[in-house]
């Protein structure tokens, strides 16, 4: 670590994160390999002034999970900081003094815990050897608390401004003891949002906020389906219209370039229109002539952080019910084996009875609220970007590459994100301005309006998934089965439960290829496995004749007593300990709950454990989530209201996409365009309660991100059946919902209940 | 040229008269707090107030807007001590933050119309407003404090 | 003596006439209100050709442009397929919103340019609460029947009801934005079928 005074005698701190990172110990589920060891090595800092105010530098990317407030906590926190005059800026991206700096994964907090409380109790010793040399005192004689150091036998007290100029002379130590989670004063206690009085003020945050002096705008004629590109076109009426300064077509990538694992883009010969303003761009597209031609089968292939991969892109134009079909078609061919316990083929051939079930999902947009969108100023020395994105550090490579500058010259700043959800991990949107910027040579920024953005693909995978169950003469359960597949990758965790608990087990997985772009979507994989698993899980219970949470107990009692197979990724303890909690906190069984259609699910992913209980109503035959009930483990919660806020939201988010949730494609073409046949889940619509439960316990933070997402997919459909008495094996729900009830009826009147006065909240889906 | 009254200051912009107020605001006077979320008026991020109305900025026209009084969430009181933003505040309801700048001003009509709404109320004035991330909750709780504030003076 | 058998059978050949066209003498003659709407009860009425005129007027009036304002509940219906209006605005008192979802909040006084945009007309309501004036659901006969009632039909009488298909907001249905096809009838089509309807008497078809 360095250290380093500032000229006007407030103490800078850099710290060392090498020591700290054991790497980001991503779980293998995620998207996010580990990062090769030489990335480990950065530093970050602690700024404080002579009048006591602490800087906090939050280091990572902030999407709506709050770390501006979270991970300056746990600085604070081993710092002995006055929270109240704690002073929160978003880091520049420096890799060496700020760490991985992504955001994804659920992972910030849990990669960042260390580090940082390494850093506050580095820091808080250093004042306190300060305050030791200043006043001639043993340092162990001293104390520390808010801000302030106190030398109790002399009655003396300073504030750490007082020390500051000369705890930056001295060398950083390592080691210093850090607190012990019962003396948290900081961590565990909700604090709010550092950030909440700008938002509600209208003050510029977002990347579309940004303005830079003589900045343009710019924004891209995309082709009007996947599989197509841009052939030529004809510019002369666009040039006309007021305001557009240029139109030209460039290319993302040169032939052969090869793509790093976020290099993901869905177009690479693009249609530029350069203006003035926004709207002045926006209507001068339209008067664009364009010939769009059909793209053959490429190859491409990407380095995802070493692994090399090559990948084929189809030629065609998609469509979906035509993509249901080869689905279905390539689910009955053989599969990759992905695991195998015991001997499930004979289980099989023995079994009296044989529950098979088949799950399906379609693409999902990511519909972040704030559309892509990116500023560039590219100059032949040096370039500066400015906008919303999770990972700067996946994406500063492939902008040295392609603008043939060297990284120090690349300087990017992370605005506040209008959501992310995944999708602003990849970087192309930078890579498109910074080349538009290069040519034209002006500050620029890219803006995709809602439809460039919604059928721009980068979408959540279509999947599909057969689970199979083996059912003895007694209704034991001898071998599970799941045979899963998709467009363009499975949604098979081969080594999650209920593997471990089964003697015999078989995972298979298979893909097809498309050119429909995809990527990360809050919890990949996890957010369509959860659906399936946990629905048919309830299914097998019920054939069994048990309660779906006994059967999952039980389940998971055997696979941690007597496991089978290697690897089993979960801990069966924190997995059912979230089933117990929310058997409890949701009044599972109770007599006063029975007019609730109840669902439960409950799962694994991202290093956390989440379950929830969802309870339906039925309403002039619609069925509306009237509660849910949410018991998460992810060890220490720093921020517990901010967790709530996460926990609540992810529910909502799982609601909203199971009912709704469809990105569909015609001819290549997407069909859901913008929120008018998107359909998102509205105010309305949501829980009238969400209560949400942490499991206390003092593992080092697991992650909140994620994790509670993509058990309500299966919590819903398993609460859909009790309602409507028909199980939901596809989604979106709604689409089957709105069949069995034939038209769209137009019954407005909800009961109202009189004695309190208040509305039941649901309307018609 | 277009003289338009936004929080109670004059500005003169020159725009063709058909373009919305939306991006008036943001590119021309850089008023950048009303937000872009969908340019046809499905999700609420563009709400502002024209003469007390919460009118979609996305499609409302800079003409229609000439001359009127126009509020955006910029002005919406002198010191961020709106009931609203205090209970938005008070609730820690953003999450992102994107939409919460058109929540707010949907919700204020409500609470100036209706003082005293009930749940329903608040669903039937807020559908309008997306939220991606899902702090339905906290926006229907904040509404109520608001409207507790508001009633009580503060 | 014949002059008088000549006008007894004549008589009986209108009464005859009148109930074979579904319309009772009863209707005529004990709904006042129906006065208003037959200032003239010599007036040169055509039973058939009215009916038949009104079975054109439905095909209009039950088309989605006409009928998503008209709908059976209080949420508006929407696009060709006539589903519940995205975001569920609600008809309030005055047909015209409620809160922060009054009609026009997004609908402007002209059409928004663009596929997928509010269609706009200065007029942009519902009908009130109390005179919802509901088409869907209707059967040609019932609809026929309360579009003449001055109880039903927003107190329009005769002149009132000629005039408004003359209306802005009712000529709008023809001129509702990119992507939404006009009524199955033309304007001037459907005006000529309207007057019809009402000059020839207003009566209502059979079913």
């Amino acid at each position: 670590m360095k250290s380093s005074a500032l000229a006007s005698g407030g103490l800078m701190i850099s710290f060392s994160w090498l020591s700290s990172f054991k790497g980001p110990g991503l779980s293998g589920d995620s998207d996010l390999p580990d990062l090769p060891e030489q990335w480990h090595e950065l530093t970050g800092y602690i700024k404080i002034t002579p009048d006591n105010v602490v800087k906090i530098y939050n280091p990572n990317p902030e999407f709506g999970q709050n770390v501006m407030t979270t991970l300056p906590m746990i600085i604070a926190e081993e710092l002995d900081a006055d929270w109240q005059q704690v002073v929160v800026e978003m880091g520049p991206h420096d890799s060496v003094k700020l760490g991985p700096q992504f955001t994804g994964g659920s992972n910030s907090t849990r990669m960042y815990w260390k580090p940082l409380r390494e850093a506050g109790a580095a820091a808080r010793h250093m004042l306190l050897d300060a305050a030791s040399q200043t006043w001639n005192v043993p340092i162990e004689e001293l104390t520390t608390k808010a801000g302030m150091v106190m030398h109790g036998k002399s009655g003396k007290s300073g504030k750490y401004g007082d020390f500051a100029a000369k705890a930056a002379t001295l060398v950083i130590p390592k080691g210093i003891k850090q607190k012990d989670p019962k003396e948290f004063t900081v961590v565990r206690h909700s604090k709010k949002n550092v950030e909440a009085a700008k938002i509600v003020s209208g003050k510029p945050l977002f990347g579309l906020d940004y303005k830079h002096e003589g900045m343009l705008i710019a924004m891209i004629e995309h082709p009007p389906s996947f599989g197509m590109k841009l052939k030529n076109f004809d510019a002369t009426q666009t040039l006309q219209m007021p305001g557009i300064k240029n139109v030209f077509s460039l290319k993302l990538y040169e032939d052969g370039f090869e793509l790093a694992g976020f290099d993901t883009r869905t177009f690479n010969d693009l249609l530029v229109v350069v203006g003035n303003t926004t709207w002045e761009v926006m209507n001068a597209r339209k008067k664009l002539k364009v010939e769009w031609e059909l793209v053959v089968e490429t190859k491409e292939t990407i380095n995802n952080f070493g692994r090399k991969q090559e990948v084929v892109i189809p030629a065609g134009l998609p469509s979906s019910e035509e993509q249901h079909k080869q689905m279905q078609a390539k689910a009955k061919e053989p599969a990759a084996l992905l695991r195998k316990d015991g001997d499930p083929e004979t289980a099989f051939s023995n079994a009296a009875q044989i529950l098979e079930r088949t799950y399906n999902a379609p693409f999902l947009a990511h519909n972040c609220m704030e559309p892509m969108n990116f500023f560039a100023h590219v100059t032949d020395e040096k370039a500066l970007l400015v906008g919303p994105l999770q990972a700067p550090g996946w994406t500063e490579p492939t902008l040295a590459k392609i603008l043939h500058l060297p990284p120090e010259k690349i300087e990017i700043q992370m605005t506040r994100m209008g959501g992310g959800f995944g999708l602003r991990a990849y970087g192309h949107y930078l890579c498109e301005v910074a080349l538009i910027s290069k040519k034209i040579k002006a500050p620029v920024k890219l803006i995709y309006t809602r439809e460039d953005d919604m059928t721009y693909g980068i979408y959540r995978p279509m999947y599909t998934a057969t689970y199979r169950a083996a059912l003895d003469a007694n209704k034991n359960l001898t071998a599970i089965h799941v045979k899963g597949g998709g467009i363009p990758e499975n949604a098979v965790h081969a080594n999650r439960f209920p593997a471990g608990t089964v003697d015999n087990y078989l995972a298979e997985g298979w893909q097809l290829p498309s050119n429909i772009t995809i990527g990360a979507f809050r919890a990949p994989r996890s957010n369509f496995a959860a659906a399936a698993e946990q629905s048919f899980l309830d299914e097998l219970a019920e054939q069994m004749g048990k309660d779906p949470i006994e059967f999952r107990l039980e389940l998971l009692k055997r696979g941690k007593e007597n496991p089978v197979g290697k690897n089993n990724e979960y801990d069966a303890d924190r997995y059912a300990g979230v089933l117990k909690l929310v058997r409890e906190k949701s009044g599972w069984g109770k007599p006063e709950n029975r007019k609730y259609s109840r669902g439960v699910a409950a799962y694994f992913c991202h290093n956390s454990y989440a379950a929830h209980v969802v309870d339906i109503l039925m309403k002039d035959g619609k069925p509306y989530v009237e509660r849910v009930f949410s018991a998460i483990d992810c060890g220490i919660v720093v921020n517990p209201d901010a967790a709530a806020n996460m926990v609540e939201g992810a529910v909502i988010d799982g609601i909203g996409n199971s009912f709704y949730g469809k990105l569909s494609h015609k001819n290549g073409a997407a069909e859901q365009q913008n929120f008018h046949n998107y359909r998102m889940i509205r105010h309305s619509e949501a829980p009238a309660s969400i209560e949400v439960h942490f499991v206390q316990n003092d593992i080092d933070p697991t992650g909140l991100g994620e994790p509670p997402f993509p058990p309500v997919f299966g919590a819903v459909a398993n609460a859909l059946y009790r309602s409507t008495g028909k199980r939901h094996y596809n989604q979106p729900f709604m689409d089957a919902l709105l069949q069995q009830n034939n038209e769209p009826d137009n019954s407005t009147e909800r009961a109202v209940d009189k004695k309190t006065d208040k509305a039941n909240k649901k309307k018609a889906f | 040229m277009i003289t338009l009254n936004i929080n109670t200051k004059n500005y003169e912009v020159d725009v063709d008269p058909n373009t919305p107020l939306l991006w008036v605001l943001r590119d021309h006077i850089n008023l950048v707090g009303t937000k872009y979320g969908c340019g046809v008026a499905q999700c609420g991020a563009c709400v502002v107030h024209l003469n007390g109305d919460a009118v979609r900025s996305c499609v409302t026209k800079v003409s229609r807007a000439a001359g009127q009084q126009v509020v955006t969430i910029e002005g919406l009181s002198a010191s961020n001590d709106h009931p609203l933003q205090k209970a938005w505040m008070e609730l820690d309801v953003p999450q992102c933050g994107y939409c919460q700048a058109g929540q707010i001003m949907s919700a204020a009509v409500l609470l100036r119309e209706n003082p005293n709404p009930t749940d329903e109320d608040i669903d039937n004035a807020m559908e309008g407003n997306i939220c991606r991330c899902g702090t339905y909750l906290r926006i229907q709780k904040a509404i109520h404090l608001a409207a507790e504030m508001q009633r009580k003076g503060q | 003596m014949h002059a008088k058998f000549l006008i007894v059978i004549t008589a009986l050949i209108t009464v005859t006439g009148f109930i074979t066209s579904g319309f009772t003498i009863n209707e005529a003659s004990i709904n006042d209100e129906s006065k208003k709407t037959h200032p003239d009860n010599t007036v040169k009425s055509d039973s058939a050709a009215s009916a038949k005129a009104f079975l054109q007027v439905y095909k209009v009036l039950m088309s989605p442009r006409c009928m998503n304002c008209h709908p059976a509940g209080d949420i508006p219906l929407q696009g060709d397929d006539s589903h519940l209006h995205t975001m569920s605005p609600k008809r309030g008192k005055d047909g015209h919103g409620l809160y922060a979802m009054k009609c026009t909040n997004c609908h402007q006084p002209t059409n928004t340019p663009g596929m997928h945009t509010p269609p706009g007309n200065p007029k942009w309501a519902l009908p009130p609460s109390d005179m919802k004036m509901v088409f869907q659901g209707k059967t040609a006969r019932q609809l026929a029947l309360q579009i003449r009632d001055y109880n039903q039909n927003g107190h329009k009488n005769k002149q009132q009801l000629l005039e408004h298909a003359r209306d802005t907001l009712v000529k709008a249905g023809w001129n509702m934005g990119e992507g939404r096809p006009a009524p199955p009838l033309s304007y001037s089509a459907f005006l000529k079928a309207w007057d019809t309807w009402i000059d020839k008497g207003l009566y209502a078809p059979v079913k």
